[in-house]
């Protein structure tokens, strides 16, 4: 037999992954767009630079751990601070409604992880009632941020993975 | 050793305090004040500092590159090791206890003073991974800003 205590955690822990699922749905295009920007940038041959941070987000304790690790790779790496010019989101048939996106991905990632994704953070900690007054009220709200990390970083990197298939393909095509 | 209740409450701490006021610091000093930012060689000896060492030699460290006699060139490097000491001897006197309340309780002075160091150890190590990763980034963009100038 469950406690009151255990059940009602239980029910807190299907209600925040309820809400993250439904905010995955809302920002899909938000992670498409940057999986094609990323896709620009990193090309097939820096892919470790996502997987990197796919491994990171998933095992982190805290968002600031993210996001120092998005920092440090925008700083060491010019590819990271490239932006997504008009016309290549042209050919890729991407059309960025985004103002960011005169922004590098490193930073466009970082703002989007930080900035919107702690909107969205506070929008379902509002609903499910989970204030910052308390110790557990802020490790509550901690959670929900990383878990909208993890969604929004695997669907970055899912649509990463499917633009530099083509690549890959017409590179296979090209030495044939 | 933290416990594992203590350790939750420096996380939260890190990424809803710590996080934003490093951040806010090392942009203080390189966009208001105009200083450079910290050069790499002093950003690795920091970390790892910070990373093995005890609160009571990171302190030490600080106020040892502080008092240095630095040249010209590099004179903003005391001032940026001298907002750093403030920030942890504020934290230490007058933050910690209202983060952790328990702390301290019914514990021998040396015990509790042994505490008080392992937590500020933690807590300063966070901070200065978030103040060099800032650094960093700020860095790249002013060797940008001073590459378009040319």
């Amino acid at each position: 037999m469950k406690s009151a205590e255990e059940s009602r955690a239980i029910s807190k822990d299907r209600q925040i992954a309820l809400e993250v699922n439904n905010q995955a749905e809302n920002f899909y295009e938000d992670a498409v767009q940057l999986g094609d920007h990323a896709a620009y940038v990193l090309k097939a041959r820096h892919r470790s630079q996502l997987t990197g941070l796919e491994n990171l987000a998933e095992s982190a304790w805290k968002v600031s751990d993210v996001l120092d690790y998005v920092k440090r790779q925008t700083a060491r790496f010019i590819y990271q601070r490239q932006t997504w010019p008009q016309e290549a989101q042209n050919q890729a048939g991407g059309t960025d409604r985004d103002a960011s996106a005169t922004l590098g991905f490193g930073e466009r990632l970082l703002s989007y992880l930080e900035k919107n994704l702690e909107k969205r953070c506070d929008e379902i900690c509002r609903r499910l009632e989970i204030k910052a007054d308390s110790d557990e009220g802020r490790k509550q709200r901690r959670r929900v941020h990383l878990l909208l990390i993890r969604q929004f970083i695997r669907q970055m990197v899912i649509e990463y993975e499917f633009r530099v298939s083509f690549e890959t393909e017409n590179a296979k095509k090209g030495e044939a | 050793m933290p416990t594992a209740e203590q350790m939750q409450i420096l996380w939260n701490l890190s990424d809803s305090v710590l996080y934003p006021e490093a951040v806010a610091l090392i942009r203080r000093l390189v966009n208001e004040e105009e200083c450079l930012p910290l050069p790499a060689s002093q950003v690795i000896r920091l970390l790892n500092i910070a990373s093995a060492s005890s609160y009571t030699d990171l302190m030490r460290f600080m106020r040892h590159q502080r008092e240095r006699d630095w040249p010209d060139a590099k004179k903003d490097i005391p001032l940026f090791y001298t907002e750093l000491d403030k920030y942890f001897t504020t934290f230490k006197n007058k933050r910690l206890r209202e983060h952790f309340p328990l702390m301290q309780a019914d514990k021998p002075a040396k015990e509790a003073g042994q505490e008080v160091d392992q937590l500020m150890a933690l807590l300063a190590r966070d901070f200065i991974q978030h103040l060099v990763t800032e650094n960093a980034l700020l860095a790249v963009k002013k060797a940008a800003e001073r590459g378009k100038r040319r």
